[in-house]
């Protein structure tokens, strides 16, 4: 390592450092600062600020040389990062290129990386469903994996608190395994889905279509105005950033706020390489870091670690602290640390038409749909596998165009369009057992350009999946057939994992420490001054977006580490 | 005059170009040096009577007004393969060359009807191999065209910013 006088290390030295400025690491940053901790947030990527740097935000479609498509010239030279769905003309200065990050596919597994300040919080679908007991309850009830350390009660009012700032739309739905939040007014849901509304309700009694709850703002409270952010104005462009600030990222609202305080150093470009553990006194130190312009290895001190890396490159950064005291990667004594990933079952899809409601249509566009909370083995185990799925609907009619023509004809029916069916479609947002055997670990040769060891991800689909796919298909068209719709078809992607962006797991919390790695507070069971908090801490998945759960774990954990400060015990 | 503001949005539209900051240079396609162009400068002219065949001026501009062909020649040089690239070359040659066994003279100079009579030739080919250069060419037509600006503000009310979404209001017309 590189010598250190006095004075750099002092000026190398915070009360906190936080790793990574996505959706968790944001609320880090703002928590530790407005609670006074001069707070250091390192990024591995370059800055992304609000509004002046979202250079596509206010792109007409024509603007765009290729309509969208990613020349094929880029896509072959990363050709792994290019096959998510996000790769588009639209939102390629948010991608990653190959050689940043490459990892090993033991089995194939899709990982998205938002490698920028602010992170996926900008490319985010914005879904934000609370979890109930019954999500916490999985794992001990089925008993596929440890218990959750805490209970809904411990994580509600953080929730609560998370919502206010963030501005959250919905419906008070009144379901108990869909707790209810602090809404804003919810966003319209259109004849189709209140149709298909109106058919489940009649015909099941614990089946319900609701409004999805979303981060976005539709009636500005005091609170969104002095993050500086207005009302959603509906134009869908959310991946590409939004000036409006109308839903939640980090750059728009947590990281802006925290920079308000005085207390953030804002650091882009520094790729953590490890995290520094001092065994004399017993826990971390600070953090190695890589600049990643001049590729010099500096290190960064503070009382308290903050590990919001992104769930899998969280696990590769704990994988890769190693110590005499820890040789297995830090806090690891238990072993468990990098397995038990898991990651949400997005293969399924359904789609079909109606033909009722053809004096109907919508007008306007929405950033929402609506949503159906999983219904399957809610309250007890009733089907052949463990767990169920949620499920997105949405819908909208159709236009037609003949495009058989040649000449005015073909120019007529272009410019002439009709009004076709409604066309609806519905995808499954299915619970992943975590278990042993999908797990990541770091390539013993391997290495990426900044000297750090590549991740080797082994993951895989099993039984459970394909039974909870089948489920979700015949169940879907069932209701599907109740509601009128017809041409109903069952698509399964096979999509690799990863594919729908919720990997989770590798650094779970639980109750005790041979199984686990963090304790209820998020805190490393043997580091205690070190905090994980974004998707690696997760015991299990359950089937609700997890990027609120996220928030509230990390503004819970922030206050108890700042509690602890105070008290020296940390 | 509705054609005379389109072409004026047009030239706007050219100066809109996508300009990205320096950060994202290494997105950009300044390495790539394109020797010859994809096209040739006679299958380029095919090309243009082609996209205007498809969506000629009437009352309204047509595709070859708005630049539809050389949205097309962007696309096919950016984002197809080497071979599809071929097959529309050659594709734009054998139609001029059917243009001159039917009516003795290149495809370009051919009268407006006998440009769309050709076109319909190709389009009822049974051999799907042959006519897949101008199905190509054909859906990039509908889509540079029907995302045009013109289009897109002029007959579908394009705007980034409709500020609202009514979930259930009755079919106007």
């Amino acid at each position: 390592m590189s010598y250190f006088n006095i004075d750099s290390q002092k000026a190398n030295t915070y009360d906190a450092i936080v790793i990574g400025s996505g959706i968790s690491g944001g609320w880090a940053a703002k928590e530790l600062c407005e609670k006074g901790l001069k707070t250091l947030v390192l990024e591995r990527g370059r800055d992304v600020k609000h509004v002046t740097d979202y250079p596509t935000a206010n792109l007409n479609p024509w603007e765009f040389g290729h309509r969208g498509q990613v020349p094929l010239e880029i896509r072959k030279q990363n050709p792994v990062n290019s096959r998510g769905g996000l790769y588009s003309e639209a939102t390629l200065h948010f991608a990653i290129k190959d050689d940043e990050q490459p990892f090993v596919e033991d089995k194939p597994f899709r990982w998205t990386r938002g490698y920028h300040v602010g992170g996926k919080s900008l490319l985010w679908a914005r879904q934000t469903q609370r979890w109930s007991q019954y999500d916490f309850d999985g794992p001990a009830r089925d008993g596929f994996a440890v218990e959750w350390p805490i209970s809904y009660n411990d994580i509600a009012p953080w929730y609560s608190y998370v919502e206010k700032f963030a501005g959250i739309s919905g419906n008070k739905d009144g379901l108990p395994n869909l707790p209810d939040g602090e809404f804003l007014p919810a966003f319209e849901m259109n004849c189709v889905e209140t149709h298909l509304q109106g058919v489940i309700a009649k015909n099941y009694k614990d089946r319900h279509l609701i409004q999805g709850r979303c981060a976005h703002i539709t009636d500005p409270k005091p609170i969104h105005h002095e993050q500086g952010r207005a009302k959603c104005q509906h134009r869908t462009l959310c991946v590409r950033g939004c000036p409006l600030g109308g839903y939640f990222s980090s750059n728009a609202s947590t990281l802006p706020w925290a920079e308000k305080t005085g207390n953030m150093t804002l650091r882009p470009h520094s790729v953590v390489h490890s995290i520094i553990y001092d065994e004399k006194k017993g826990k971390a130190t600070g953090v190695r870091v890589v600049d990643a312009n001049t590729n010099q290895m500096i290190e960064f001190h503070a009382k308290i670690i903050f590990v919001n890396g992104s769930a899998l490159n969280s696990n590769l950064i704990l994988l890769n602290s190693i110590s005499s005291r820890f040789p297995n990667g830090l806090g690891n004594d238990s072993g468990v640390l990098g397995k038990y990933i898991a990651w949400h079952n997005y293969r399924a899809r359904i789609s079909a038409e109606y033909d009722g409601l053809q004096d109907k249509t919508t007008d306007g566009r929405t950033p929402n749909h609506s949503y159906f909370p999983r219904f399957r083995n809610v309250f007890k185990q009733e089907t052949d596998f463990l767990r169920g799925y949620a499920a997105g609907f949405g819908g909208g009619r159709a236009t037609v165009q003949d495009r058989d023509g040649v000449g005015l004809d073909l120019k007529e029916s272009l410019l002439h369009t009709r009004l076709g069916n409604w066309r609806v479609s519905s995808w499954m947002m299915g619970e992943v057992i975590p278990k042993e055997t999908n797990f990541v670990r770091l390539d013993p040769n391997l290495k990426d350009k900044y000297g750090i060891p590549q991740l080797r991800i082994s993951a895989d689909w099993d039984d459970n999946d394909e039974k909870m796919i089948r489920d979700y298909h015949e169940q879907f068209t069932e209701m599907f057939t109740l509601a009128g719709f017809t041409n109903i078809k069952a698509v399964d992607s096979h999509a690799a994992p990863g594919a729908d962006i919720h990997e989770m797991g590798g650094v779970r919390m639980g109750k005790d420490s041979r199984t686990s790695m963090l304790n209820k507070w998020n805190q490393l069971h043997a580091v205690p001054n070190v905090f994980v908090t974004d998707g690696a801490c997760m015991t299990s998945t359950s089937t609700q977006n997890p990027s609120l759960t996220y928030m509230a774990l990390t503004a819970r954990a922030a206050d108890y580490a700042v509690r602890e400060m105070k008290k020296k015990n940390l | 005059m509705e054609r005379r503001a389109a072409l004026k949005s047009m030239a706007m539209s050219a100066a809109g170009l996508l300009v990205l900051p320096a950060w994202a240079n290494g997105w950009n396609k300044t390495s790539v040096v394109i020797d010859q162009p994809v096209l040739s400068g006679r299958q380029q002219a095919v090309l243009a009577e082609v996209v205007d065949t498809l969506i000629p001026a009437s009352d309204t501009p047509g595709a070859k007004e708005l630049r539809v062909q050389d949205f097309i020649q962007k696309m096919i040089e950016d984002c197809y393969e080497a071979d599809v690239q071929k097959k529309v070359a050659l594709g734009l040659d054998s139609l001029d060359t059917m243009a001159r066994q039917t009516y003795g003279k290149d495809y370009a100079a051919c009268e407006p009807a006998q440009r769309r009579e050709l076109l319909l030739k190709v389009q009822a080919l049974e051999d799907k191999e042959q006519k897949e250069y101008y199905n190509l060419l054909k859906q990039l037509t509908i889509q540079g065209y029907t995302t045009s600006e013109y289009v897109m503000v002029n007959h579908y009310k394009y705007t980034m910013m409709p500020g609202h979404y009514y979930g259930c209001v009755p079919v106007s017309q």
